[in-house]
């Protein structure tokens, strides 16, 4: 989330905005923002549709180490700005390859 | 080190809504790998082509292949009963965000060490200059009682163009260990001696980015 965050004005020079989704309720979402200086949104999905739209959500083995049968995995999405998904990858972000593919999508909308 | 952050959000999924069309492509190359570290005949090493530096002797080289809370560094393990070790590295992506040195020694001081249940406290902040860039140099030291151990640590937070890279040592200790300044010495070293050989992926980036907006 802090890489993101560090990430920001580029991902504003790109014309791309950043959400976060969990299913965490708003309060527990607020307290998580504050403790890592985050300023974009964060979606609090607690029932969770937009999750399983995205395919991020499971309620289905494997389930968590702990035990926790719903979850959210951890997943990054890239949508362009007619809907349409372009960039999946699950676990954790890897954000040189999040910047270069904004990029190149920014290039192609300026080539258009 | 600085630990990752562990809560639900670590499991949330991430949209980023961007105007534009998908153009894919990758290319492989069925090379050897080289190795990591390379001597030179200037008494200094070479990280896989990117940094030279003053390294170590006889200490092991640390590397993270999974992306994560750091490039590089070196580990030495220690006389003296567990958990008797220094270990020191290069994190170009230390924990905060903010691109202000006091803030973002703020943030990454909220969360130094915060797995290991010891309560790092800051003894000493400095603003310095390194190899001409502004910097902060922070001295920590805290403890864990219950896991009887204690731990010692020097950062070096250094801006370098819009990012913050970091330099980091923490020597462990248990409860009635002594420190031992040779470690410190060898990090000292390290980090004066660090040059890096190419631009950075941001600073490429950021120029891509530049050019694109003309």
């Amino acid at each position: 989330m802090d890489g993101h965050q560090r990430n920001l004005y580029l991902y504003e020079a790109l014309n791309a905005r950043v959400l976060g989704v969990s299913m965490d309720d708003v309060t527990t979402s607020t307290y998580f923002a504050k403790s890592l200086w985050l300023t974009f949104p964060l979606l609090s999905n607690t029932l969770p549709w937009m999750g399983t739209a995205y395919g991020a959500f499971s309620n289905k083995p494997p389930f968590l180490t702990d035990g926790t049968p719903q979850w959210f995995g951890r997943r990054t999405v890239i949508v362009d700005k007619k809907g349409i998904v372009r960039y999946i990858r699950n676990d954790t972000p890897k954000f040189e390859e999040i910047l270069t593919f904004l990029l190149k999508l920014e290039e192609e909308f300026k080539g258009r | 080190m600085k630990r990752r952050t562990i809560s639900r959000w670590g499991m949330g999924a991430f949209l980023l809504a961007v105007a534009g069309l998908f153009v894919g492509g990758c290319a492989t190359t069925g090379e050897k790998p080289k190795p990591a570290l390379v001597a030179t005949d200037k008494g200094t090493a070479i990280y896989e082509d990117k940094y030279e530096f003053k390294a170590p002797l006889g200490w092991k080289l640390l590397r993270d292949y999974s992306g994560g809370d750091f490039e590089f560094g070196f580990l030495k393990f220690e006389k003296g009963d567990f958990p008797s070790q220094s270990t020191f590295i290069y994190d170009p992506e230390p924990f905060g965000s903010d691109r202000d040195l006091e803030t973002r020694a703020k943030q990454y001081c909220s969360r130094f060490l915060w797995n290991s249940g010891v309560l790092a406290e800051v003894k000493k902040q400095n603003r310095v200059q390194l190899w001409g860039h502004a910097a902060i140099v922070i001295q920590l030291e805290g403890e864990n009682p219950n896991r009887n151990e204690k731990a010692k640590s020097l950062v070096y937070l250094v801006k370098k163009g819009n990012q913050i890279i970091s330099f980091a040592l923490t020597q462990w200790r248990p409860m009635n260990g002594t420190f031992a300044s040779e470690p410190f010495e060898h990090f000292e070293t390290f980090v004066q001696s660090f040059k890096f050989l190419k631009k950075t992926f941001y600073e490429e980036f950021e120029e891509k980015v530049k050019k694109l907006k003309g």
